[in-house]
């Protein structure tokens, strides 16, 4: 089985074809199967990430024919083509420069905070959300969180003027939205940290939902019906002037 | 080229993200220290998102639960190695430990009558109180927590794709004191010198030394023990290896997953060796280590499964006409995630258990690590130790830290623990920082950092014939070979021997010599770390000339419930060998264990008596005691991988 395998070495891009070799005639591998092979035979440096092989850590996302797969899970075919998720920064192979998603949290994820009566039991949509396993799938396509490289992927910008992903990016993606959509509904969330939680949100671009036929998520949450309508609604019933769909 | 150094000021620097180490970090900060958290991994990937998500409470599930009972449970079930000032602290704060997790949004399930959270319906095996919680979304649900508690807190700084190389110690007064760490931050390319009096190692286990042969995170490099071992800190229990016998053996994808405990066999499951013979029965009643060592010996005998395992045979249970529907519900129910995994990776025949389940056993806990006290506090000596002779500034929490489980650890109890030793080990570092009345002086850059930086420096662009990822290979194979499940003298010397040649290599690896994001920089840190981990499992297997816990010595006897229990300490003193020494731990008393064996030779007996059984009497009794376990729901009650109750044999050991 031929896949082809991005890499990129000290700012240098390559196409390596792997003849991936099966264990067995009726051997179907996973893309990660694929990468450690190729570790272990042609590429000793493969840079990828990986964790706990079971589609529970988040952490081994890359695009496979373009579109993100949670590599561990992820069947190969003859002739994929294995890239790093085009939705963040390259750093090294298919190592991804995730950050800039969770640095643009900071601040905006008040909690319950101490005094309260923990005892409180939460909707069935508040676990829905907290299946997410940050695998940043849901990056894919998203207008939003393109906004942070003029509408299209950081691969595509000019030299030098890419946003530091240290800062943590200016606009949002349907995982910072389910952030603070968990907030919304988690019943020790005070009316104030509520609203606080939606201002994060149109902050972070919310009206870019607004006319997107919708997001993907890599573990199966229904994002649009469980985060981003009601976050639009809420938003523009109080927002009439701003966010209101036309 | 030459990777350039960025210098940083902190309070406090927690190594590791997961469980202990965002607990750690909150602590600290809310304590007023100025924080780091530094992770390879990105925010709350580790063990603890990965888990079960079972949480240890105590009084969650009746009024006449106590401290002393659950400490007391903790050191049974740990072979009375565990340090009693451990245990007790972990008995203490269990409740509000679990309640910083839920002030971070973890929700669970509320019991409305008694207004606390809901816990598992019958106690876990070892418990002798109901006070296990479980959670949706199982560890997912706690990493939301531990993330959120990093992320929020502006008073916290993080770095993620960072490796935490080392930490640098100076000497005052012939006392080791910690003044910073030394970091590699890949994606930013650079080295980043600490300056710090407090260290906190919550950087998780050591698992990924038997890749694939484990169900755990891939980042399990045992960072946190050779960080500290190379600091001089003293390791303990360093051969206490939890191994789970019945995970994956193949396809490959599936490789080490869990896919049922000793318990889930059920009444008739045996193992098996290639040509169908027998190799162990009664298996719902043995202890995992009894498992995995009939498998082994079975694979060395040459009988072994085509990939290095035996088979777990239930078809007894399925084909009786009464009780072998009520079998299939408890093996669906009593383990999920497990059932699930089984029924991907080896296909609906074996799933439905028309043929049995090739098994092998896999590492997926480390019970020993470094030596601290109740504060996790790096100590030395004798006995439970002092911090004269520890490291002055060095903490651990979490897997990283030992003395808390000794040979065996009670299910739920890890989720709990990174609570409540993180918090423990980042308030005392943020109270060490604030109370240091000698300030780490200036110009320290110049003296202790320097031979680490400059050290570190030499290897990006080191020439070599080697790869380091290829190294770690046949470390994971001779480790899981000659330090795994099964051990003996002879291979522990052959580790040893192995391991010379390995450290001997490490200067013969290939690095370029560009700075951000260098895989082979990263494989020869984790291989370096791998390699002194490997060092101290073998020291201290060594030492331990019996068989205790989740490994079996094939040329040792059991150690017997009645002999003085002991830990075993091992350090690495700066231009020498490795040291190893005992030190004693107070017995249970001997009534207690009596009566555990009572019951472990009664249990015993049940099964030989329904074994003998003709074939129709069998079935309607093994109908009506699927229906008392399962009662009216028809479910069985879930067991945690690893836990007492999913190995009842692990029970009645004292």
């Amino acid at each position: 089985m031929k896949v082809e395998i991005v890499t990129r070495r000290d700012g240098q891009d390559a196409i390596v074809t792997y003849d991936y070799q099966l264990r067995s005639e009726d051997e179907k591998p996973m893309v990660l199967d694929v990468l450690l092979q190729a570790q272990a035979t042609e590429i000793p440096d493969l840079a990828y990430r990986y964790g706990c092989r079971a589609r529970n850590c988040g952490v081994c996302t890359v695009d496979v024919n373009d579109k993100p797969r949670v590599a561990c899970r992820a069947r190969a075919r003859d002739g994929d083509r294995i890239s790093p998720m085009a939705t963040l920064p390259a750093l090294s192979d298919l190592v991804v420069r995730r950050d800039g998603v969770a640095r643009q949290m900071r601040g905006r994820l008040a909690n319950a905070g101490q005094g309260n009566d923990l005892n409180v039991e939460a909707p069935d949509d508040y676990h829905a959300l907290t299946a997410c396993i940050e695998c940043y799938a849901c990056l894919n396509n998203c207008p939003m969180h393109a906004r942070n490289f003029d509408g299209g992927l950081p691969g595509d910008m000019p030299a030098g003027t890419a946003p530091d992903p240290a800062a943590g990016y200016r606009w949002g993606n349907p995982f910072s939205l389910l952030k603070l959509q968990r907030i919304r509904i988690d019943p020790l969330t005070s009316d104030a940290g509520k609203a606080a939680a939606l201002d994060h949100a149109v902050e972070l671009g919310l009206d870019a939902c607004v006319g997107c036929k919708g997001c993907k998520c890599g573990v199966g949450i229904d994002l649009m019906g469980k985060v981003v309508r009601d976050m639009v609604t809420a938003a523009s019933d109080r927002q009439p002037a701003d966010t209101k769909a036309d | 080229m030459t990777i350039e150094t960025e210098w940083r000021d902190y309070d406090v620097v927690v190594v590791g993200s997961g469980g202990a180490g965002s607990h750690a970090a909150q602590a600290a900060a809310q304590a007023g220290a100025r924080v780091l958290i530094v992770s390879k991994d990105p925010i709350g990937c580790s063990d603890t998102k990965i888990s079960e998500g079972l949480a240890t409470v105590r009084e969650s599930g009746s009024d006449d639960d106590s401290e002393e009972l659950l400490s007391e449970n903790l050191r049974m079930a740990g072979g009375d190695l565990p340090v009693t000032a451990l245990t007790d602290a972990f008995a203490q704060d269990s409740k509000d430990a679990y309640d910083r997790y839920r002030v971070q949004g973890l929700r669970p399930a509320i019991d409305t009558k008694n207004n606390t959270p809901k816990s598992l319906p019958l106690p876990m095996g070892g418990h002798t109180r109901r006070r296990s919680v479980g959670h949706r979304n199982s560890g997912i649900a706690f990493s939301h927590a531990n993330w959120n508690g990093v992320i929020q807190d502006s008073r916290i700084d993080y770095l993620e794709d960072c490796w935490f190389l080392d930490v640098i110690t100076a000497e005052e007064n012939s006392q080791k004191r910690v003044v910073g760490g030394l970091i590699y931050d890949a994606a930013r390319g650079k080295l980043v010198a600490v300056r710090a009096p407090s260290v906190v190692i919550a950087a998780g286990g050591l698992s990924t030394l038997y890749f694939p042969k484990t169900d755990t995170m891939r980042g399990n490099t045992g960072d946190s023990y050779a960080v500290a071992a190379r600091g001089g800190a003293d390791l303990v229990d360093m051969e206490q290896v939890q191994f789970l016998p019945f995970c994956v053996a193949s396809p490959p994808s599936f490789e080490g997953l869990l896919i049922g405990e000793p318990v889930t066999a059920s009444f008739l499951g045996v193992l098996r060796d290639k040509n169908g013979k027998v190799i162990l029965d009664g298996v719902y009643l043995r202890t995992r280590a009894e498992c995995s060592a009939a498998i082994m010996r079975t694979v060395e005998d040459g009988r072994g499964s085509p990939n290095g395992g035996a088979y777990l045979d239930m078809t007894a249970n399925r084909l009786h006409p009464l009780s072998g529907p009520y079998f299939m519900r408890f093996l669906a129910s009593a383990l999920p995630s497990a059932y699930k995994v089984a029924r991907q990776a080896l296909g609906r025949a074996a799933a439905d258990c028309d043929e049995a389940w090739e098994v092998r056993p896999s590492a997926h806990y480390m019970m020993g690590g470094i030596r601290t006290d109740a504060n996790g506090a790096s100590v030395a000596g004798e006995g439970d130790g002092s911090m004269v002779g520890g490291i002055t500034g060095l903490f651990a929490s979490g897997q990283a830290m030992g003395g808390l489980f000794g040979a065996n650890r009670l299910g739920s109890t890890s989720l709990t623990e990174g609570a409540v030793f993180g918090a423990r080990s980042g308030q005392a570092a943020a109270k060490l920082a604030r109370e240091a009345t000698t300030q780490i002086e200036d110009g320290i850059e110049d003296g202790a950092f320097s031979d680490s930086i400059a050290a570190t420096r030499q290897r990006f662009g080191q020439s070599g014939k080697l790869a380091a990822s290829a190294l770690k290979r046949d470390l994971q194979r001779e480790s899981w070979d000659n330090i795994g499940p099964v051990r003996t003298l002879e291979r522990i010397s052959r580790m040893d021997a192995l391991l010379d040649g390995l450290e001997a290599s490490l200067d013969d690896v290939a690095i370029p010599d560009y700075a951000e994001w260098n895989q082979a920089f990263i494989e020869f840190e984790e291989l370096r770390n791998l390699v002194t981990t490997a060092r101290a499992v073998a020291a201290a297997s060594r030492e331990r000339d019996g068989s205790i816990g989740g490994h079996v010595r094939l040329d040792c006897g059991e150690i017997s419930a009645f002999s003085h229990p002991y830990s075993t300490v091992v350090s690495k003193p700066a231009n020498d060998a490795w040291q190893v020494r005992r030190v004693m731990r107070p017995r249970t008393p001997v009534k207690q264990i009596a009566a555990y064996k009572v019951k472990e030779n009664w249990r015993k007996a049940q099964v030989k008596f329904l074994r003998a059984l003709p074939a129709g009497m069998q079935d309607r009794r093994l109908e009506k005691k699927y229906k008392a376990i399962m009662g009216d729901a028809g479910a069985a009650p879930e067991v945690t991988p690893g836990g007492v109750d999913a190995a009842i044999g692990e029970g009645t050991k004292a």
